[in-house]
């Protein structure tokens, strides 16, 4: 029985450090990689529709998302790079379909 | 009677579609018939003041402004600007003719043999680069001077924007017109939001102007824009179509691209008969 609650205990401790520890630098380094294509991607969609929103890179804005993103990943902030593209995903996404969805805009009176 | 409602069916898609696609002078009918509806009372020409027109206590710090005119000093480099020749002798009078006062009504129009909408800034330029002389900037400075230099001219003068029976020329027309009323930027705001639906309405300490008359009065003068980085408070409407663009949380487009020069096209058609009062000055 003793051995028994000390192999139980072992295998909970490792099971423990596992889901503790970081992941590593590389993996997020890919999802990060992957996230600013995916996202690359969607603001050229948006952009060719007219569709961009202010914020995701216009040279004027005082957010930029997207360069904030590549700036956070060249310093090796991966969890702030990605935070970022997530938004600018978001945002081109949403520029997009705001864009069809105006495309025969007129008048309502 | 299978043909009998083929027949129906066709008539009523006919009747939709005749009412989705309306001639300019039909937009322009509906466009002023609201606002005559909206602001009983107010003379046509009256809507050129802009927010002083819906406004009685702004309109007596604006007519205080009008008595000694900030504008008044950047007239006078527009004129300095007219008048001096380029390097190769000519000036701008070769360019537009001699009479100042006839150049700012005829913009914007359109040009058949380029297929595109050509806006009075869009000529400065062109007469520039044509007489070898570099270009001016497109949103402020000596652009925005020779602007209301002209429009000073012109002062009295009726809009009068003709879009022709081309399928380009009214391509052109239609895409400015879905610009105006479409919804952009983080805001989910279009032109027609703040200046047709909430005209006259306040958005903080500002009243929002009335579509009607928008171009009237541009290049304008504007007190935000003559503050320290800013210029000196002398701005084109390209440059105002970009501030509104930004304000919503949208990507300005660039000055003097396509769909600035066409949005000009209908907000100008919109405002026809309407007397030119530029430069203007606004909060």
């Amino acid at each position: 029985m003793k051995k028994l609650i000390t192999a139980f205990g072992l295998a909970l401790l490792i099971a423990g450090c596992n889901a503790t520890t970081p992941e590593k630098p590389a993996g997020k380094q890919a999802q990060y990689e992957a996230a600013l294509k995916n996202a690359q991607v969607a603001v050229d969609k948006a952009a060719s529709v007219g569709g961009e929103w202010r914020d995701i890179r216009w040279k004027k804005s005082k957010k930029k998302y997207l360069p904030s993103a590549i700036e956070a990943a060249k310093a090796g902030d991966y969890d702030k790079a990605l935070k970022l593209l997530k938004i600018v995903q978001f945002q081109a996404e949403a520029g997009y379909k705001q864009a069809m969805a105006q495309k025969n805009a007129g008048p309502r009176f | 009677m299978k043909k009998m409602l083929t027949l129906l069916l066709s008539a009523g898609l006919m009747a939709t579609a005749t009412q989705a696609i309306s001639s300019p002078k039909q937009d322009l009918d509906h466009f002023r018939t609201y606002f005559e509806q909206r602001f009983p009372g107010i003379q046509l020409n009256n809507f050129g003041n802009g927010p002083y027109a819906l406004d009685a206590s702004k309109r007596l710090q604006w007519e205080s402004m009008e008595e000694f005119p900030p504008y008044e000093e950047y007239v006078d480099k527009g004129r300095d600007i007219w008048e001096t020749p380029f390097k190769n002798g000519k000036s701008f009078a070769s360019c537009f003719g001699k009479d100042a006062s006839k150049v700012r009504p005829k913009y914007p129009h359109w040009d058949k043999a380029s297929g595109k909408v050509v806006t009075l800034e869009g000529d400065i330029n062109k007469c520039l680069k044509d007489n070898g002389e570099k270009p001016f900037g497109w949103k402020k400075g000596k652009i925005a001077h020779l602007g209301a230099f002209l429009g000073y001219e012109a002062r009295g003068a009726k809009t009068n924007v003709v879009i022709p029976n081309d399928p380009k020329a009214l391509q052109a027309y239609e895409e400015g017109k879905q610009f105006f009323y479409a919804k952009r930027g983080q805001l989910n705001m279009a032109c027609a939001d703040c200046h047709v639906y909430y005209a006259g309405q306040r958005v903080r300490g500002n009243v929002l102007s009335a579509a009607l008359g928008h171009t009237t009065h541009f290049p304008v003068y504007r007190a935000k824009w003559a503050k320290k980085g800013k210029g000196d408070g002398l701005g084109t409407l390209h440059r105002r179509y970009g501030g509104c663009n930004k304000q919503v949380r949208a990507r300005p487009f660039k000055a003097q691209g396509k769909e600035y020069r066409n949005l000009e096209f209908f907000h100008t058609y919109m405002s026809n008969g309407l007397e030119i009062n530029a430069p203007g000055y606004r909060e």
